[in-house]
């Protein structure tokens, strides 16, 4: 940890729009304050730029307190920066050294196209949650909550599971740019509990072929998308979701 | 004085006992049939709980939906960020809870300034709302042998509380948002994100559609529909720094206000007191630390003031745990507005702790000892965690800073008791309406109003309107639609015209300051006075010097947050004259000159038992006030006591 | 049957055949390095084994074209896996660096397993070449040392061993191979979905102590041939 305001050297990725090329641009940042976060480092960037005349570098970001999963950035090649289990608005400045160089980039995958300088589309993956991530039950009067009963292991290991907070740092991180890390973890949530166990197959099913759909990459099992999680989400979600797809394949009735 | 309005507001509160309206209300409530439905279109605006929850079942029923949300996807509403949990009047713990505790609660944590009617109905179908997430497969904590675990939170004596892990809002959202995608994949609900809805249309009175902006691109759209669901979340960023998302925003609102809405009990704001504190004039927004850390954190300060030692270095003779010496019946778990406050008295006396004495302790030191630190990382490991990322200081060692901060709004759009506001074919939801929580909200019961509007309400009441209103269609070409559009373009090349030298983010943030110096925990009738003067001014200043960068055509996050602001501007002055008029203290509103000798609250329930619907004047002019008198028949109304 | 074909062709059911045949694979690892170890083990073992190998040569067409048609399916998959992956990315990152703990992560054989994959397929066709094709230009050589016809094999195998760049050749092939295999066997269960907490670290180290043996084994040929 350094001392108060740190001078950085940002080189961010510029893009006007989805057609542009896009390239670096480097900026100059000075007296930044270790407490604050990596965001709130950009923000000051930008108030710097706007009076410079200069149009603010776009950049994802809603709740900044590590949930809603907006949030993104490359940060020196490392998805939500240097920190393990932890999203870009909840890294501070903190982790870094006066006189670094700090490379900032969009996620890259061909299913997340940009939009603006860092931020991309990521409907991608509510296109495969409308595929099956979701238990078929309207609203209505269903039974008392209590007579489902969930082992409590299973409860706590669908919670982990559903802890997925959607941002896309597993795609971001992986070689091939694969899903596979963000569709096992719903995939295992509702193969996990009772309430999901009619649409297993037809999930699984479901859900891998839209995610091919969308050019995702496959899954060659570095574990990066792990490394990169900021919700600790587990490869062996994985490995649940290739068992109850094998199981859909070869088992059950569905897409035949 | 205020401009008021003769008549008074009509709830449309159904007849007979408080147990049965909600049932009388049904009955009487028109039904489209089952082969009519399809040809109805509904447009929900927001995705948060009430959104995602009302959008999904709507479209279940067979109604054609159009969902908008401004973030990336329906997922990520703020709804997601609630950590502790639902309450639920389930008395799954046998300890005595019951739909009618669950009601007196909330109508005296709501200092007695709810709709008793609506309140009552909350309570009735906020165990439903369990039964429903647990069938979607929300993974609720549960106990060894598979039943749903409970615990306990502030304003209650009972264990009510459902939760998942620290995540209990993001699993519920979760949960709403699967559903809301399975319609998306049936084609029953087409989804849009960022688009941002800038304007409301109303076609003879009756409000038939929204005007929007692609946020990619700048495009503006006309959506017409049979009938509009805002579900636009709270106004809490009008303090700048808030614990709400950096988009929540009073925009919908606002322009549904000035198309004719009446915006009621706009001052009432819970100011929620476990955040992290302020540490820099860069800060962006406020964490909050959930509330259930109150069960086993312990509140105090030095009882020496501007004692500057460490923490660990004060012995326990001199510590002061100021919450449980003046409330002794519910110490540490008084409800938010009465924790806040002591916070706020402390720290003004000159006993805060930290760098900038602005903060009290919450120490866990006693609960670890007790319960050992594997059983409270269990319970509160994210929350440590997350709190530890932010100060670089680890609560498992050193008892936490906290010190309140702006988290939730009570007041929002007025609706009746059908959730309809008072432009026919306007329904307003969630947080975004006024109903059910009055001068305060208690902990862990927004998710419960959300999903309770979404999923239990709204179904039914927007059909009756459907059924009185008839199938007819309205054209895009419509003169009343096209004047919406022109007006919400102009408004953008307004803004982009502007080029003045401040930016948008400065003029948020002096807005920010004014509000909480003037508008924010304790208020003056000086102070709110001023207020309002230097909100008018501060709006001159933003539209002469306003500089917003790029062009309206593209993804243009500056001319986004600007439009916001200028909402925010012209709203905070209602607020402020809200606040001013409303002469008492009452929950999440406490005027200095309105207290007792030990200072609490004193309400005025002779001369302000009722809520305040705000009509619009055009900017800059005094509203109309329109009273809905409360009526307290089954709750009697006396003065709050958590001692 | 047109479902299976649909399921294995998504990229799950690709990774699920590219475990199957890898497996498959290490298995005729294990046979052949089984029967090459015979060769230390001196005497005729070798010979025997050969001639035994041989006797039947219409089942051993069969193993044969069996074992090509895993090898060519499993190389199919590779190549059409990792043009994919690589399209999926798109425009590539400027900068890089792994957030995963082990400290050898630049190296990691998961990264570049189509690198070693291809170098293996280099190895193998020089392999072939010299046993299966008999390398070209050593046709003489061979038929000279064939004189005395019940020890031919094992000579063959020595002197093609010991040629210096086949020698070469070999050892960078094994390192490879252990590569390969120090990623790709724990990958497979992965990919099979056998994966447990009990037994993630039985199946880590299983594969790579696996690789090990395999490379070790194929080592110690290596040298017991150049030491002759």
């Amino acid at each position: 940890m350094s001392g108060q305001g740190m001078e950085l050297k940002l080189q961010i990725w510029r893009q006007a729009n989805a057609e542009d090329k896009g390239r670096f641009h480097i900026y100059h940042l000075s007296d930044v304050s270790p407490h604050m976060s990596f965001l709130e480092m950009l923000d000051v960037l930008n108030e710097q730029l706007i009076t410079l005349g200069e149009e603010p570098v776009a950049f994802d970001h809603d709740c900044r307190e590590g949930i809603c999963g907006m949030c993104s950035l490359m940060i020196n090649g490392q998805a939500h920066g240097p920190d393990k289990e932890t999203t870009t608005c909840q890294l501070h400045m903190r982790r870094f050294s006066d006189g670094d160089t700090i490379v900032i980039e969009p996620w890259r995958a061909k299913a997340f196209p940009v939009i603006r300088d860092l931020v991309v589309d990521r409907g991608s993956f509510d296109r495969i949650m409308s595929k099956g991530g979701f238990v078929s039950v309207n609203t209505g009067n269903p039974a008392d909550a209590n007579t489902i009963l969930v082992p409590k292991q299973d409860a706590d290991r669908a919670m982990d599971a559903a802890a997925c907070i959607g941002c896309g740092a597993c795609v971001a991180a992986c070689k091939n740019a694969s899903a596979l890390l963000f569709v096992s973890a719903k995939v295992s949530q509702l193969s996990l509990l009772p309430q999901g166990k009619p649409e297993k197959a037809q999930r699984v099913l479901n859900m891998v072929a839209q995610m091919d759909e969308e050019g995702f990459g496959s899954c060659t099992n570095t574990s990066e998308c792990e490394a990169a999680c900021p919700a600790g989400i587990s490869v062996s979600n994985i490995a649940r979701l290739n068992r109850d797809y094998m199981c859909a394949m070869l088992c059950s009735e569905e897409g035949m | 004085m205020v401009q008021v309005a003769e008549a008074t507001l009509d709830g449309r509160i159904p007849d007979g006992p408080i147990e049965q309206k909600w049932d009388n209300r049904k009955s009487e409530l028109k039904l489209v049939s089952p082969n009519n439905k399809r040809k109805y279109e509904v447009i929900v605006v927001g995705t948060g709980l009430a959104g995602a929850s009302a959008a999904a079942s709507l479209a279940e029923l067979g109604y054609n939906v159009k969902a908008f949300c401004f973030q990336d996807s329906p997922r990520r509403a703020h709804s997601i960020a609630a950590q502790g949990g639902i309450n639920a009047a389930k008395n799954y713990p046998n300890d005595g809870d019951s739909i009618w505790r669950l009601f007196y609660d909330t109508v005296k944590g709501g200092d007695y300034r709810a709709r008793e009617a609506n309140v009552y109905r909350l309570s009735q179908v906020s165990g439903s709302i369990i039964d429903q997430c647990v069938a979607q497969g929300v993974p609720f904590a549960r106990e060894y042998g598979g039943l749903l675990a409970n615990r306990t939170f502030g304003g209650a004596q009972v264990s009510r509380t459902f939760y998942a892990r620290g995540q209990t809002g993001q699993q519920l959202l979760l949960g709403a948002y699967s559903a809301l995608m399975r319609q998306v994949g049936s084609g029953k609900v087409k989804m849009y994100p960022r688009q941002e809805m800038v304007d409301l249309i109303k076609v003879d009175g009756v409000a038939r559609g929204i005007v929007t902006r692609d946020l990619t691109n700048g495009k503006f759209e006309t959506h017409t529909a049979h009938a509009v669901v805002l579900c636009t979340g709270g106004y809490g960023n009008v303090f700048y720094l808030s614990t709400n998302a950096k988009g929540c925003n009073v925009t919908a609102a606002w322009r549904c206000h000035k198309r004719g809405a009446l915006f009621a009990n706009p001052c009432y704001t819970q100011i929620h007191p476990t955040c992290i504190p302020v540490s820099g004039d860069y800060q962006s927004k406020l964490t909050l630390m959930s509330e259930s850390l109150r069960n086993d954190g312990r509140v105090w300060v030095p009882k020496a003031e501007g004692d500057a030692r460490r923490a660990a270095d004060i012995p326990e003779g001199e510590r002061d745990y100021y919450l449980e010496r003046r409330y002794p019946a519910f110490g540490n778990m008084v409800p938010r507005d009465v924790a806040s406050r002591a916070a706020k008295e402390r720290c003004d006396a000159g006993f805060g702790v930290g760098a900038t004495q602005q903060a009290v302790f919450l120490d866990f030191k006693h609960a670890i000892a007790r319960d050992g630190e594997a059983t409270i990382r269990a319970k509160y490991g994210n929350l440590f965690h997350m709190y530890h990322k932010i100060t670089d200081e680890d609560p498992y060692q050193v008892p936490m800073r906290i010190y309140p901060a702006v988290h939730y709004t009570m007041g929002g759009l007025w609706v009746d008791y059908n959730l309809q506001s008072n432009v026919p074919g306007l329904f307003v939801l969630g947080e975004a309406n006024f109903s059910d929580h009055g001068a305060n909200r208690l902990g862990a019961s927004a998710l419960m109003q959300g999903l309770a509007d979404g999923y239990f309400v709204i179904p039914y009441t927007v059909g009756d309107h459907m059924a009185r209103h008839g199938q007819e269609k309205v054209s895009n070409d419509h003169p009343e639609v096209r004047a919406s559009l022109e007006e919400a373009q102009g408004r953008v090349s307004k803004i982009l015209g502007v080029a003045g030298f401040r930016s948008v983010d400065s003029i948020h943030r002096e807005l920010g300051q004014i509000m909480w110096n003037k508008v924010g925990m304790s208020r003056t009738a000086g102070g709110l006075k001023s207020a309002a003067e230097d909100i008018q001014a501060l709006r001159e200043v933003f539209w002469n010097d306003v500089k917003v960068m790029g062009t309206g055509e593209s993804f243009n996050q500056n001319l986004e947050h600007a439009g916001r602001v200028a909402d925010f501007l012209e709203f905070a002055e209602l607020f402020a004259i809200d606040a001013l008029h409303r002469e008492e203290s009452c929950g999440g509103h406490f005027r200095d000159e309105h207290q007792t000798d030990d200072n609490e609250a004193r309400r005025d329930d002779e001369n302000f038992c009722y809520a305040a619907g705000w009509e619009f004047q055009g900017v800059g002019n005094e509203p109309v006030l329109h009273k809905e008198p409360l009526d307290f028949n089954e709750v009697p109304l006396t003065t709050r006591s958590y001692k | 049957m047109k479902w299976l074909l649909n399921a294995l062709s998504s990229s799950v059911g690709k990774k699920f055949l590219m475990a199957i045949t890898g497996l498959l694979l290490c298995g005729f690892l294990v046979a052949h390095l089984a029967g090459n170890l015979l060769l230390p083990a001196g005497g005729d073992l070798f010979n025997d084994y050969a001639k035994k190998l041989h006797e039947n040569e219409g089942l051993l067409m069969v193993a044969e074209t069996g074992l090509f048609g895993i090898f060519i399916l499993h190389l199919y998959l590779a190549f059409s896996l990792t043009w994919g992956n690589n399209a999926a990315r798109g425009k590539g990152y400027a900068a890089t660096k792994s957030k995963r703990d082990d400290t050898m992560s630049k190296t990691r054989p998961d990264k570049w397993m189509i690198g070693s994959g291809i170098i293996l397929l280099l190895y193998l066709c020089l392999h072939l070449f010299d046993f299966k094709f008999h390398r070209f230009g050593m046709d003489q050589e061979l038929t000279a040392l064939a004189g005395d016809s019940e020890a031919v094999t094992t000579k063959v195998a020595i002197h093609v061993l010991k040629s210096p760049l086949t020698m070469i050749g070999y050892a960078a092939g094994f390192v490879f191979l252990f590569a390969h295999l120090s990623h790709g066997v724990s990958s497979a269960f992965q990919s099979l979905g056998l994966s447990h907490p009990k037994y993630n670290s039985l199946i880590k180290y299983g594969g790579l102590a696996f690789a090990s043996l395999i490379s070790l084994g194929f080592f110690v040929v290596l040298f017991w041939a150049i030491s002759q």
